[in-house]
């Protein structure tokens, strides 16, 4: 009996001593490198300086052809605005969002890389900007 | 030889006796006793107050107090005075003035109250009216009490920095009176508009969404893009530029009544303000939003606070504004 209890024990302490040995991988800025390939975008929305959102409707996000297509109001300050976007669990984005963004030249749309949780997969999207009231249409 | 010991024993012995009542004598704390507390929050404005409650007591039955007074470093503006009530909290939490002296006398930097009652503690409050004189400086404040005893006391309180910008509140905006000079920090017609042009930075309309989608309410510079104008003939000359950065949520004590936590907008604020590729216009603006302003010559920045906006033209707005150069 007390060589049971003594064998337990010693599995146990082994067992934890290989837990305590496993080093979760993460990337250069810390997070976490998963086994999720994954790799979206649910939401989008653009904020302005006063960070309110300066979206009409919701954005249209295709995650077939990578594109995300968002309508905003008139007279929104195109060169001065926060991307916001919403990814699948542990995927990131790149480029980082780190402040205001110019989105005034329309005919060059900007493009952002997801990146799954497993760091494998790679999706960049096409992010077209329409102001409302305006004729040209991505 | 032993009576000189014995005179050199009791020497020494008197110079021990005599430092231990000397070092009682240095440590005797006064009786008479005071503190002081700053009640105002935020940035020190020119033309409002800084205002303070002093305490000051003494044990009960062992004297009374004579007087109080304030010296502060610069003399305040008209309207510094300490006040000749002491103040209680009643048992529903009201402060209770009580008179307990003649009415304060300020010559120059120094405001006192004399006591007419028989006293033995008090609160008075200080009010300090921020002068002219003292913008972009520091100021102090030298608080003391005087019991009947003959004893003083004080304490200090600062150094206070004093704000460089200026303030203007409940500026009324109409149809007809909209547009806005940040130097002169006043809100014109067309008619005065065009006899100083130079000095008007913004235009504020309000177009119906009915017919204008999106504008409502709108502050745009009058070089702006004519889109942004519609219908505006503007006053001859009237044609400087201006950078706008639209705020939400941004609220200062200062120029709201509205319940906040005690934010203000500071002269570091306008220093550090960036407008870059800032545009000219600000279009469908909402009561109790923001603007941060800088005039086309760089030499003024604004923050202009929305107080209120009609459901047609019209509205007030206040202002913070700060000399760049």
């Amino acid at each position: 009996m007390k060589k049971n209890i003594f064998s337990i024990l010693c599995a146990f302490l082994a067992l934890m001593s290989m837990g305590s040995c496993v080093n979760n991988p993460v990337d250069e800025d810390g997070l976490l490198i998963t086994n999720r390939t994954d790799c979206y975008v649910s939401n989008f929305d653009l904020l302005g300086t006063d960070r309110l959102s300066v979206r009409i409707g919701d954005a249209e996000i295709d995650n077939d052809s990578c594109t995300v297509k968002v309508t905003v109001a008139y007279g929104t300050d195109l060169k001065n605005l926060y991307s916001q976007f919403t990814l699948v669990t542990d995927a990131m984005l790149e480029p980082k969002i780190t402040g205001l963004t110019d989105f005034s030249d329309l005919g060059h749309p900007h493009q952002y890389t997801v990146v799954s949780g497993n760091r494998q997969v790679r999706k960049t999207y096409t992010v077209y900007i329409t102001v409302e009231g305006s004729e040209t249409n991505p | 030889m032993r009576i000189y010991k014995k005179i050199i024993g009791c020497l020494l012995l008197s110079c021990i006796v005599g430092a231990f009542t000397a070092s009682c004598e240095d440590d005797a704390e006064p009786i008479l006793k005071n503190d002081c507390l700053k009640r105002t929050l935020g940035s020190n404005v020119v033309g409002e107050e800084i205002y303070f409650a002093y305490a000051m007591a003494v044990p009960y039955g062992a004297g009374r107090i004579e007087s109080a007074q304030v010296e502060a470093s610069i003399a305040g503006a008209e309207g510094t005075y300490l006040e000749n009530n002491s103040y209680h909290t009643d048992e529903n939490g009201v402060d209770t003035p009580v008179l307990v002296g003649d009415s304060c006398v300020t010559e120059g930097k120094v405001s006192t109250v004399k006591f007419t009652v028989e006293t033995c503690a008090a609160t008075l409050r200080y009010y300090y009216k921020i002068p002219e004189e003292a913008r972009g400086k520091t100021v102090t404040f030298r608080f003391s009490a005087r019991s009947a005893a003959g004893e003083t006391v004080y304490t200090e309180m600062g150094p206070y920095t004093i704000s460089s910008m200026d303030m203007k509140r409940n500026l009324a905006l109409t149809k007809a009176k909209c547009y806005i000079s940040i130097e002169d920090m006043a809100v014109y017609n067309a008619t005065d508009a065009a006899e100083h042009p130079e000095k008007i930075d913004l235009v504020y309309m309000w177009r119906s969404s009915s017919r204008n989608p999106g504008f409502g309410h709108s502050f745009v510079a009058p070089a702006a893009d004519p889109e942004y104008l519609p219908d505006i003939e503007l006053p001859a000359g009237v044609n400087r530029d201006a950078k706008i950065r639209k705020e939400w949520g941004m609220i200062d004590s200062h120029l709201t009544s509205e319940p906040n936590n005690g934010t203000y907008i500071d002269d570091v604020d306008f220093q550090t303000m960036d407008f870059t590729n800032k545009p000219d216009y600000a279009i469908n603006m909402k009561k109790q939003g923001e603007l941060w302003v800088e005039t086309q010559d760089g030499k003024y920045r604004a923050f202009i606070y929305i107080n209120d906006l009609k459901t047609i033209s019209g509205g007030t707005i206040s202002m913070k504004r700060y000399t760049m150069y």
